[in-house]
């Protein structure tokens, strides 16, 4: 079934330990993967990328071969990238790299290793976690609880469409669109249909879940020019199956729902903060004394919540 | 006598455990601290006064065979579900799934209820004093969901013998729904309902919504011989 959550702050703040709260309430819904997008403050040249080795064995070859694909497009790490290992046999890591130009292409070539070695998020803010197991495990491992934003999304996993297998997590980077992550509960019917007609215009898409489809497909309607309002109502009628998901920008946070009602979101906005899950003893968790929640129960909703207190009502 | 009973973040089964040896007791029973959490009042016994302070999770009151149910504000999916006897009152919002598969006692709901409200309900009754949302009394075999405040879209889709009574707008109906004028007894029924809640109204417009049984189960089969409640 799977649980999502949202979470905007008026500043820069505590995001990731609220993301972790939020999804700590939710782990009965899916303890096989946890996942964190967290929107830092955005660094002003290049982006920060997270990625994942499926082999720590060959953890250096892989660094040095994936610095050379960066070379090639002009782009270099700054700094040194940070490792993040344990028992496991994949391990993680978080670099700044300059701005390797045209991030399509760019990442087009990257991908080429992507059956050892994966970007999972890139972006000037957007900052993705995920990893098997549990919240608090997750947190822990990745020092989630301390990172610093001013939104983000969660989510706990219960894998129906794909392995249980940590790049198979979410939260799920819109790739190639630098700074866009989504997260979702339920299941997208038809999405090995979608899937072919953005393969056909050159999207690439790394594992076999269902959720990555639609991070790319709203991208894609945005980038043809739709707002992302338009985007988000365009979704429910044009992706089948049972849904709800969220989408994170640097603007905010924006959520839809299918035509059928299966999948529940509540919110609970107060003094310009949001936070949102699939059940609301999340955002209590949040939010603890007793305050108004917003039910979207209905079919067929949508709605934008701006980030930094901005207003971007649909 | 009166108990408090605190939830906060205590076990679940542990706070259920003592909401039965309170109501066993012959207790009154407030549980506090209820933070929407799951499962909260769950195959209480039949009879006993339980108030939930605050909002629940899912499931507040299913398997209810007796008790009168207090809950303070929102209740989360499937309050009563299930439920064979008992009064259960929402003085909030109720979430989806309101009364599922109820086979009696009565559940008041005095704000909104979401989606698919008395979902295969097999008895008792659902009064909501706001508007019953997308789909409600679907698959409803028995029983009788009574919407003061209107009715989402549709609505009272593929009924078996379950009624839905609607004063108010009714966004669209469900497949299969036949729209009949109540007569002045079946009027009388519903207001026995309502009386005791104090919701008796006798300017109402209600739109009665039944079966048409123009479904492939009752075309191609003998339906009495599938009607098996």
């Amino acid at each position: 079934m799977c649980g999502i959550a949202g979470r905007i702050l008026n500043a820069p703040g505590k995001v990731g330990h609220d993301l972790v709260e939020l999804m700590d309430a939710q782990e009965h819904r899916g303890a096989d993967s946890t996942g964190f997008a967290v929107y830092g403050a955005p660094i002003e040249t290049g982006y920060i990328l997270r990625c994942m080795g499926f082999d720590k064995a060959s953890m250096d070859a892989d660094l040095s071969d994936f610095r050379d694909i960066l070379m090639a497009h002009g782009s270099d790490f700054v700094g040194e990238p940070t490792i993040v290992s344990d028992a496991a046999k994949h391990y993680c890591v978080r670099m700044v790299v300059k701005d390797p130009g045209d991030i399509a292409r760019w990442i087009g070539d990257a991908d080429d290793m992507s059956h050892r070695f994966e970007v999972q998020s890139c972006g000037r803010s957007l900052e993705i976690i995920k990893d098997t197991g549990g919240s608090v495990g997750v947190a822990d491992k990745h020092g989630v609880r301390d990172m610093i934003g001013t939104h983000g999304l969660g989510h706990a996993r219960l894998a129906t469409e794909s392995s249980v297998l940590p790049n198979a997590s979410h939260p799920f980077w819109a790739r190639p669109f630098p700074d866009v992550a989504i997260v979702h509960n339920g299941q997208i019917t038809d999405y090995y249909t979608w899937r072919e007609k953005l393969q056909r215009q050159g999207y690439r898409f790394l594992t076999e879940n269902d959720s990555e489809l639609i991070a790319v497909w709203v991208s894609d309607q945005m980038k043809q020019g739709l707002t992302a309002e338009q985007a988000l109502r365009k979704s429910i009628t044009s992706i089948d199956g049972v849904f709800t998901y969220m989408l994170a920008r640097p603007e905010g946070i924006g959520f839809a729902k299918d035509r059928f009602a299966m999948k529940p979101i509540v919110a609970i906005e107060e003094n310009g903060e949001l936070a949102a899950a699939t059940e609301e003893q999340a955002v209590r968790r949040v939010f603890a004394d007793e305050c108004d929640v917003i039910n979207y129960d209905g079919p067929s909703m949508m709605g934008i919540w701006g980030a930094g207190n901005r207003s971007l009502a649909a | 006598m009166s108990v408090i009973i605190e939830a906060g973040k205590r076990h679940i089964r542990e706070v259920n455990q003592d909401i039965q040896a309170a109501l066993a007791a012959g207790d009154e029973v407030t549980v506090t601290e209820t933070l929407s959490r799951h499962n909260l009042g769950v195959g209480l016994p039949e009879q006993g006064d339980i108030s939930f302070k605050g909002s629940v999770g899912y499931y507040c009151g299913g398997l209810n065979t007796g008790t009168k149910i207090d809950i303070e504000r929102n209740a989360g999916w499937a309050v009563g579900e299930g439920m064979s006897d008992g009064h259960i009152t929402v003085g909030g919002y109720a979430g989806m799934s309101c009364g599922a598969a109820m086979m009696g006692g009565t559940i008041h709901v005095k704000g909104n209820a979401g989606p698919r409200c008395g979902v295969a309900m097999k008895g008792g009754n659902i009064v909501v004093e706001g508007k019953i949302g997308y789909q409600s009394g679907f698959m409803a075999h028995r029983g009788k969901i009574i919407a003061l405040g209107g009715a989402g879209e549709s609505c009272a889709d593929a009924l078996w013998e379950g009624e839905v009574w609607v004063a108010g707008p009714v966004d669209s109906y469900g497949v299969d729904v036949k729209v009949i004028e109540p007569t002045a007894e079946e009027v009388a029924e519903v207001d026995k309902i309502l009386d005791p809640l104090g919701l008796v109204d006798s300017s109402r417009d209600w739109r009665k919504m039944i079966s048409g049984q123009r479904l492939w189960y009752f075309e191609s089969r003998d339906a009495s011989a599938w009607l098996m409640i």
